[in-house]
């Protein structure tokens, strides 16, 4: 009742500590080992002979299981690196004033983006691997490999459009997150309205370029996988996805940050916030899910039935753990009140939602490319699947952290900080 | 909880006091009605009367008096239908999802948002009842036990979802709207004497402001909320899915439950500021329902606005994308086909004008916010007879192909229906405080103009004080 | 039953959160506090557990799911006379979702509803039990029985700290 006594924060330094330091090597280290032996696999191996498609031609499985992984991970990161800019964004455009204490870390988040660039870049060497249409000849009717829907879709599905359409997605990207962050750095020695504003007018103008974009993402790197499906929701559900993750990574920052003896003025009203967002967009998620899924069910087209029957056929397990673990889980244990404020109901939740991301990807990803009989997951072989996972978990985390030691912990010169400090629900 | 006074006020005034609140809000329940409110009222009532007439020439003769026929079977009927339910979203979207979200901007326009949204859904309901044909056997649509040995509904149709989806929506919106009635009713019992004090009594049903009941009143709003919000979503959802759940080529695609659950916000916050933009001047509630509030709507406007642009421009391509020849040919046919000006309406009305609200000077000019809202209004009524009459009149077969133009009994009852719509409306302007007086005043320290000024000097003269306490160790 | 309370009137809630303090800090019982809009953290003031509502609303949410989810695989699946519709399956599980739903809300929100106006003691003509009709409008009253207030000096505390007036009255409360 306006009687806290408010102490403004000071500025505060964080520092990568031995252990993050320790883990984030060991995930390194694991993710390297992976990526090598799969290398080995991949392209020592032998082939094998793929019929159907309507051509023959030699397909090496432990290839294509290596790229998938790497446009897994990428994606997965890209997501969680986007999303916090989201996050950074939407908060400008709807004046919250709870969530800036904790707007240093979705801003970390973004500096990532390079990196992503760096891995996307990558895929595009193995894009001949994962899509179908990046092959010889399908869009050439006198090949073998001709595919006539493929071709139809070429003026869109082609690698030097492709190739173009990321780089101007990516530089539109960086230029505005960095603008963001930079303004809002600006502002600690700053203060006054000047900054906040101008963050402001940027958040509307990346998240409309944000929308558009990831559209375009969704389609290019993960709905082309299955080159002749085609969803007009799929870009969204992409979106609530990676968007319940990042919230979920941001709420995991928050509370290991404050364990840490950081950002001490977080409370248990700034988690349930957070809480509530996870819980709806774990629920928002479903509803997309749910929608494509039905609408499809119920037409019964086959053309557009063939997704679901690729995914049930091959992966019925995984399939059912995705909502139990994307939606049962999060309901249940994000229903009450309490549970939203408790660290130690927040945390398995959270983990459990980034677990069914990568599982949620791994179902958008597997089925269009190696197909249930190579899937990793059924064999020793998903270890290194996991541990290319690592791999880029583990450059994440290192990235973030350093940026985020690189700045003060706590925008001092925000107008609205005093709401967040006393935060109160 | 604490607010910076560097926000914008939410009721303006210098002498703002919650006696005033009260007065400003109540004394229209009051007084006796002005001229305005009588005409309105008039003009409403012939509306009415038109409807009534419209719909008693159509159960005398039949569905046939519409302009409907084999292959065009939907027409201005469950166009008007999906424009009305969507209408009927803003309501619970401003009392649901903003309580949820804390939007105190949500306060001064939640009652008359959520009344819109009730008297919405009936002129909505209104339109299936009628096509079924023979409405008095519409409880056939209910799974009820019969003579029949038991035919039950069929649970596998989108049409009978719709059924428990609209009658479910109504029902909790009807529930929510009046519990949150209930403090400002007994406010009402208050200050009135004799008969009208015993009405109003009995309405507000004994409510007495103890802190338990508010306390409870908090936590009910807030499960009824968590349970709107979904509620909300899946009542356009389901809607959309009458369509999607069919293989037409226009109709058959999965964006469509996001996509019209945007649409059903984007025209239910257009028709919130039409109304609002009247009453709050009418009715001298401009203290209450500022620019502020009108700037915030008109961002959501702008936003939802983007979602359905972004939603026609994905199906656009994914029609092309999908390489298969019927969705093409079908959005091709919108833009270009017989029905070609009813598409450059949806896009011109629904695409490019709230992009005008990107510009702060537009969202705080009444007049034009008034022009946009209802150009959103014609647009995403535009938008459902696109989806509906020209994906349906050119068939698989081309000798199926046909047009459709409505009869004068369509029209009628259309134009009868926004009569249904504001006889009730001017009723509840009448009988019911427009505003949530309660929840006004829970705001008033946090974000009156009055007293975020008082707050503003002290902080200053805090900042002041500790700076020359420090210069002083200094 | 009316009965005799000390009736303590104020015009602000800040004022009488402070004065509700100091009564705390004697020990004296405060029957009810009567305000025109809930106030942020009176709750905490008065000892009032937090009300559980929200249990009543996860009871009634399972019991509008089962409800929901029965009727349909009854009547489409199980029932001797469930109809045949194209050859489709009987139970096709996930056409059941929307009215599953919708059951559950609804009967959750009715549920809810009654539930509040249960323990409220709410009804169409209940009479209001409240110590002023202006407490719907700009007056905060606290209530002490005179019982409880017997032998404190809550009166004096009230009034010098910034009640309007305090009196001994019976009212109906």
């Amino acid at each position: 009742m306006g009687a806290h006594a408010y102490h403004k924060p000071a500025a505060e330094m964080f520092q990568v500590s031995s252990r993050l330091k320790r883990t984030i090597n060991v995930l390194l280290g694991v993710g390297i080992l992976s990526i090598i032996i799969s290398l080995i696999l991949a392209y020592t191996g032998g082939s094998h002979e793929e019929a159907g498609h309507g051509g023959h031609h030699a397909v090496n499985f432990d290839k294509t299981r290596f790229w998938a992984d790497i446009l897994l991970s990428n994606w997965y990161f890209l997501g969680l690196t986007l999303g916090g800019s989201v996050f950074m964004a939407l908060a400008y455009l709807t004046n919250a004033g709870w969530s800036i204490g904790i707007r240093r870390i979705p801003e970390a988040f973004s500096t990532y983006l390079p990196y992503a660039a760096a891995g996307f870049i990558l895929i595009f060497v193995g894009a001949a691997e994962i899509y179908h249409w990046a092959h010889e000849g399908v869009t050439d009717p006198t090949s073998a490999n001709y595919d006539a829907i493929i071709a139809e879709k070429s003026a869109y599905l082609n690698l030097p459009f492709m190739i173009g359409r990321f780089l101007a997605f990516f530089a539109g990207w960086f230029l505005m997150t960095r603008t963001i962050r930079m303004h809002s750095l600006a502002e600690d020695a700053e203060g006054g309205f000047f900054r906040h504003k101008r963050n402001k007018t940027m958040a509307g103008i990346f998240t409309t370029f944000f929308g558009v974009t990831w559209a375009m993402s969704s389609w290019d790197f993960m709905m082309s996988l299955d080159p002749h499906w085609f969803s007009t929701i799929y870009w969204v559900n992409q979106f609530a996805g990676m968007w319940v993750a990042a919230i979920s990574t941001i709420m995991l920052f928050s509370i290991l940050l404050k364990r840490a003896g950081y950002i001490q003025f977080v409370n248990t009203s700034h988690y349930h916030d957070l809480g509530k967002l996870m819980f709806a967009f774990s629920i928002f998620w479903t509803y997309t899910w749910l929608s494509q899924f039905l609408l499809y069910y119920y037409a019964n087209i086959p053309e557009e039935a063939v997704y679901y029957f690729e995914r049930w056929a091959g992966f019925k397990f995984l399939f059912w753990l995705n909502l139990i673990l994307h939606f049962l889980f999060p309901l249940l244990m994000f229903m009450t009140r309490d549970a939203k404020r408790t660290e130690s109901m927040i945390i398995p939740v959270a983990t459990i939602i980034l677990a069914a991301h990568f599982l949620d990807l791994y179902l958008c990803i597997m089925p269009g490319t190696v197909g249930q009989a190579e899937a990793g997951i059924y064999s020793w072989k998903f270890i290194l699947e996991v541990g290319i996972f690592a791999f880029f978990a583990g450059l994440w985390l290192m990235v973030v952290t350093k940026s985020l030691s690189k700045i003060n912990l706590i925008p001092t010169g925000s107008p609205y900080l005093k709401e967040s400090v006393l935060h109160n629900t | 909880m604490y607010e910076s006074p560097y926000r914008r006020p939410l009721i303006t005034g210098d002498d703002t006091t919650y006696k005033k609140i009260s007065d400003d809000i109540i004394i229209p329940v009051e007084a006796k009605p002005t001229q305005w409110w009588y005409m309105g009222f008039a003009i409403s009532l012939a509306f009415l009367a038109l409807y009534v007439w419209a719909i008693g020439y159509l159960l005398w003769n039949g569905v046939g008096s519409w302009g409907l026929n084999k292959t065009v079977d939907w027409g201005w009927d469950i166009t008007n239908f999906v424009w009305w339910v969507g209408i009927g979203h803003a309501g619970t979207l401003i009392s649901a999802v903003l309580l949820l979200f804390r939007q105190k901007w949500r306060t001064a326009v939640n009652r008359s948002a959520e009344a819109m949204t009730i008297f919405a859904v009936v002129c909505a309901g209104v339109y299936p009842l009628l096509h079924a044909g023979r409405p008095w056997v519409i409880y056939w649509a209910l799974p009820l036990p019969n003579t029949y040995g038991n035919l039950w509904a069929n649970f596998n149709s989108p049409l009978l979802w719709d059924v428990f989806a609209i009658s479910t929506y109504l029902t909790v919106s009807v529930v929510f709207w009046y519990v949150g009635l209930l403090p400002d009713l007994a406010s009402v019992r208050d200050r009135a004497e004799g008969m009208k004090k015993k009405i109003y009594g009995i309405l507000s049903f004994g409510w007495n402001g103890s802190a338990k009941a508010w306390s409870r009143f908090e936590v009910i709003s807030l499960i009824l909320a968590g349970l709107a919000t979904p509620l909300v979503l899946s009542v356009h959802t389901i809607v959309s899915m009458d369509f999607a759940t069919s293989v037409i080529p226009g109709w058959h695609t999965t964006i469509f439950p996001p996509y019209f659950v945007a649409g059903a916000v984007f025209s239910g916050f257009a028709m919130v500021l039409t109304l609002l933009i009247v009453a709050r001047k009418a009715m001298n509630l401009e203290n209450y329902i500022t620019l502020n509030h009108i700037d915030v709507m008109c961002k959501i406007i702008m936003v939802t606005g983007s979602i359905v642009g972004s939603a026609y421009i994905t199906e656009f391509f994914i029609a092309w994308y999908s390489a298969v020849e019927y969705e093409r040919y079908a959005f091709v046919n919108r833009m270009f086909g017989e029905y070609w000006w009813s598409y450059w309406a949806m896009m011109t009305c629904n695409v490019i004008t709230p992009q005008l609200f990107w510009s702060q000077k537009l969202r705080r000019n009444i007049t034009a916010v008034f022009i946009i809202s209802i150009f959103v209004n014609i647009g995403m009524w535009f938008e459902r007879f696109v989806i509906i009459v020209t994906s349906l009149h050119r068939d698989y077969l081309p000798s199926s192909w046909a047009m459709y133009s409505p009869t004068w009994v369509e029209i009628s009852m259309y134009m009868g229906s926004m009569g249904l719509f504001f006889t009730l409306f001017f009723l509840f302007a009448k009988y019911v405080p427009v505003i949530a007086v309660a929840e006004v005043k829970s705001i008033m320290k946090t974000s009156a103009e009055k007293y975020m000024k008082i707050t503003m000097e002290k902080e200053k003269a805090e900042e002041s004080a500790q700076h020359s306490h420090e210069s002083h160790h200094a | 039953m009316s009965q005799k309370f000390v009736l303590g009137y104020f015009d602000d809630e800040e004022t009488l959160m402070h004065a509700i303090e100091k009564i705390n800090a004697t020990g004296t019982k405060i029957y009810e506090v009567y305000s025109p809009f809930p106030i942020h953290g009176i709750d905490d003031l008065l000892g009032y557990k937090r009300t559980r509502l929200s249990v009543a609303a996860f009871i009634f949410g399972c019991i509008g799911f089962s409800l929901a989810l029965f009727m349909q695989t009854f009547m489409l699946g199980l029932d001797k006379w469930r109809i045949n519709i194209g050859g489709k399956p009987y139970l096709a599980w996930p056409d059941f979702v929307p009215v599953t739903f919708e059951g559950t809300v609804l009967i959750t929100a009715l549920g809810m509803v009654f539930t509040f106006m249960w323990v409220n003691e709410f009804f169409p003509g209940a009479v209001e039990k409240q110590p002023h009709p202006r407490v719907t409008e700009d007056l905060f009253v606290v209530a002490i029985k005179s019982e409880d207030a017997e032998g404190s000096d809550v009166q004096s505390i009230m009034s010098s700290n910034g009640a309007l007036e305090v009196k001994e009255e019976e009212v109906l409360l």
